[in-house]
């Protein structure tokens, strides 16, 4: 996507156009109006007398609002100066839309104002990969509406574009004879409203919460501003990007169907724009100081969705923790598995640990007792369901050969898991990081077997497997030349030997043996995993090393906040800053809005951060990613009934100040000066 | 002839108490529509007890489906919520309760070539 589109959301709703306000989708480009994976506006073209608009400006008042100033006339045309045309968007339940005609003549107008529309209730994967629709078209110009609508068989999708002044409706759109006397103007609202049609005759419009109007919307966003700690800082820039993020993580939030009026948030724009097991729980564990009430939501969420049964399509087991959710045709109909898909294997015991991180920092044993029974599934699930070696370790091979995913951990594009030649192993596949993860999973089961669910004795069992599988990882996955741990095991037990991120999740876990974590750290922040701005996904001088290969060289935001984390849990203090800080310094490059990924070149080559080209932005765990910084750049950890503040701050930072940060302990501030030298 | 719906109720009626459902205190009706028939079923749900009756009274959510489908649904061969996106499953009261209740249906029947292999399996590269 160019950065000359123009986007506006809320939850999964989300509207895409072009600086006018023109909607023309191709089959392949996300632009249009999209709810719940589907794309119910395709074409929506304004003309004033026959002739297209050209914008003079486009404001972005709000995450779900935007104002487009046109006047008449294409850039290489007369441009009339005596009108002007005012289009104001608001995603809600689809959208409205003000459109206002301004004649600024001494002399009255009379123009023909004319929207054509049109929807090819594309499915969202279709767009992705360009596919052909099975079912029918139909349009229906009433007197007072324009029904666009699609069917195959009971599934019945539709739009209604609706019009509060009067206008000539056809199935191409909508026509206005507009008298406009000097100085005066005309204006019309439009709305066009998303909806699933039953076969009882019911209809249920589309919206990211349910029952909200486009009013409360602002008020929202207040509360949920004003409710999260207030950052101080001598470093404007810094300030900007906690806003931003704060706000990108209000627009991401919705309700995926069952979650009452509580939310939490979708992946990504465009492509990700729902429920996600992992990207829900990594954003939650980035947001736990700031907005405590995402990670509770996500847990009931996903707890709700927790697989009961093996179901191979959808690469299901009882107790693993869901993937994705989509609500398009092609799920629908099974052409997809997603409703929901299964194949994770890291959103499990990641589940865990965020049920024992949230407890620590708001201890409420309320939820981790109500959540009981999922926690115990899913660590049954890591030894059940996830060693498919026999081996003791989590390792993935999807059963769902045709449209299930090969690589369910989070790097899960089909190169990403690679040797140091560059050859791909085959299936099962053992990542490090879910081994750690698994670990964690373990010990944080165990400390809420005591502390809520009294039972001691399976507290212990688990230490036990923990103390088993950190002795076991760290035997099989250390790589003695390099000096860290493997990516991955193979299906003979063999290490898959390339050096990548994931050193640093491992950190995170606390499966590392202490006296091999100075190694480590040093690789993280060495020329060959580092770019200057962050931690690559995979090494320079590794086989398939890309620096714009989407898992295999780029720099992900979301991965740099865990790494720091994973840094600053093993005391390597001046380390996590200079990752804090190269990251933190790339946002600036991005308004405050760090996108998915970016090149993995070094900072001395570009200059800036290069975007990589199809990544999604605003996605919720790059926008976690700051948040997580602040985190690990204050040292802000739990113990007991308190919070520790332990500051180590990248120089260029000056001082920073956290204030009512929210927790067990009612509300803290924290403080801190830049000191630590990053270079 | 088997009849998997009757079987399916059957089988919930001695299930007594289902943890999965211990947050809901509701009851659904599902209305199964043969031609011109629509036999009702009603599973009470109390903090995770199910009772299932005939009793069609007093229920909070309704969930309408076609005799075939919800035969599917009673022996797994078809998934409730694309069954629910497809508009083939209706839901009306508290869609959440859908969500619940899905969890009571049974899994897909496996075919053998979707067996996960041993492992030990060997390098494909």
């Amino acid at each position: 996507m160019t950065d000359d589109f123009v986007r506006i959301l809320d939850g999964n709703t989300f509207v895409v156009s072009d600086s006018r306000g023109d909607i023309e989708a191709s089959p392949t480009d996300p632009t249009g109006l999209f709810a719940y994976d589907t794309r119910f506006l395709s074409s929506w073209v304004l003309t004033v007398d026959g002739n297209r608009l050209t914008a003079l400006s486009t404001d972005d008042l709000q995450y779900y609002e935007s104002r487009f100033f046109l006047v008449p006339g294409t850039g290489t045309v007369y441009v009339d100066a005596k009108l002007s045309v005012i289009r104001q968007r608001v995603v809600g339940e689809g959208f409205r839309e003000r459109l206002t005609i301004l004649n600024h003549d001494d002399k009255p107008v009379d123009l023909n104002v004319r929207i054509s529309a049109a929807s090819d209730f594309a499915d969202l994967f279709e767009v992705k990969d360009a596919l052909e629709k099975k079912g029918k078209y139909y349009t229906r110009a009433e007197s007072d509406r324009l029904l666009l609508g699609y069917e195959r068989q009971t599934f019945h999708r539709e739009t209604e574009i609706t019009t509060s002044e009067p206008a000539r409706i056809t199935e191409h759109g909508l026509t206005f004879a507009v008298h406009v006397e000097p100085h005066a103007e005309w204006s019309t609202d439009l709305r066009v409203t998303p909806a699933v049609l039953w076969p009882d005759g019911r209809r249920t419009v589309l919206s990211s919460r349910s029952g909200r109007k486009p009013e409360a919307m602002d008020k929202d966003l207040h509360a949920w501003l004003a409710a999260a700690p207030k950052l101080e800082c001598d470093r404007d820039q810094l300030k900007l990007t906690y806003r931003r993020s704060l706000v990108d993580l209000a627009a991401l939030r919705f309700s995926p169907l069952i979650a009452a009026r509580h939310s939490l948030p979708a992946a990504g724009l465009p492509w990700f724009m729902t429920m996600f097991g992992r990207d829900s729980i990594f954003t939650s564990l980035q947001a736990l100081p700031f907005v405590p009430d995402l990670a509770a939501t996500t847990l009931k969420v996903l707890g709700r969705w927790q697989g009961t049964r093996v179901d191979d399509f959808r690469d299901e087991d009882p107790g693993r923790i869901l993937h994705e959710m989509r609500y398009g045709e092609l799920s629908a109909f099974e052409e997809r598995p997603h409703t929901p898909y299964y194949g994770t294997a890291d959103a499990t015991p990641l589940y865990v640990v965020l049920l024992d991180e949230y407890e620590r920092w708001t201890g409420d044993r309320t939820l981790v007792r109500a959540l009981e029974l999922e926690a115990r599934l899913a660590l049954e699930w890591i030894d059940r369901y996830a060693d498919l070696m026999g081996n003791g370790y989590i390792s993935y091979r999807r059963r769902n050969e045709k449209t299930g995913l090969e690589n369910q951990c989070w790097k899960d594009s089909w190169d990403s898991i690679s040797y140091h030649d560059g050859r791909l192993p085959g299936f099962p596949r053992a990542t490090a990081e879910l081994q750690g993860y698994a670990y964690d999973a373990k010990l944080r089961g165990a400390r809420l077997a005591r502390l809520a669910w009294n039972d001691p004795a399976y507290a212990d069992r688990l230490e036990a497997q923990a103390a088993d599988l950190k002795r076991r990882f760290n035997h099989d996955f250390w790589v003695e030349d390099g000096k860290y741990y493997a990516l991955a095991l193979d299906a003979d037990g063999a290490q898959v030997d390339a050096l990548a991120s994931n050193i640093g999740h491992l950190l995170w876990s606390g499966i590392v043996d202490k006296s091999r974590a100075k190694a480590l750290a040093a690789h993280l922040v060495g020329p060959r995993l580092f770019s200057g701005w962050g931690v690559r996904t995979l090494a320079e001088g590794e086989g398939r090393y890309n620096p714009i290969g989407y898992h295999v060289g780029t720099v992900w935001p979301f991965d740099n906040s865990f790494v720091a984390w994973g840094l600053r849990r093993y005391g390597f203090k001046e380390e996590a800053a200079r990752v804090a800080a190269g990251i933190l310094d790339a946002a600036e490059f991005f308004q405050g809005r760090l996108p998915e990924a970016f090149g993995g070149y070094h900072r001395s080559v570009t200059r800036y951060p290069v975007q990589y080209p199809t990544a999604c932005s605003p996605q919720a765990w790059s926008t976690g990613a700051p948040l997580l910084l602040l985190r690990t750049m204050l040292g802000l950890e739990p113990l007991g009934e308190h919070l520790v503040v332990d500051p180590a701050l990248p120089a260029g930072i000056g001082r920073l100040e956290l204030l009512d940060i929210p927790g067990r302990w009612g509300r803290i501030d924290a403080f801190g000066r830049g000191r630590v030298k990053v270079g | 002839m088997t009849d998997p719906t009757a079987e399916f109720f059957q089988r919930l009626s001695t299930r007594g108490y289902e943890p999965m459902l211990r947050d809901a205190k509701a009851t659904v009706r599902f209305d199964i529509k043969d031609r011109k028939r629509v036999e009702r079923w009603s599973l009470h749900i109390d903090e995770g007890n199910l009772r299932v009756s005939k009793n069609s009274a007093g229920a909070d959510t309704v969930v309408t489906a076609e005799r075939t489908v919800f035969d599917g649904l009673a022996s797994g061969e078809v998934n409730a919520m694309s069954a629910f996106l497809r508009g083939e499953l209706i839901v009306e009261g508290d869609p959440e309760l859908l969500v619940l209740i899905q969890r009571l249906f049974p899994a897909p029947p496996r075919k053998q070539d979707r067996q996960p292999v041993p492992a030990g399996g060997g390098r494909s590269s």
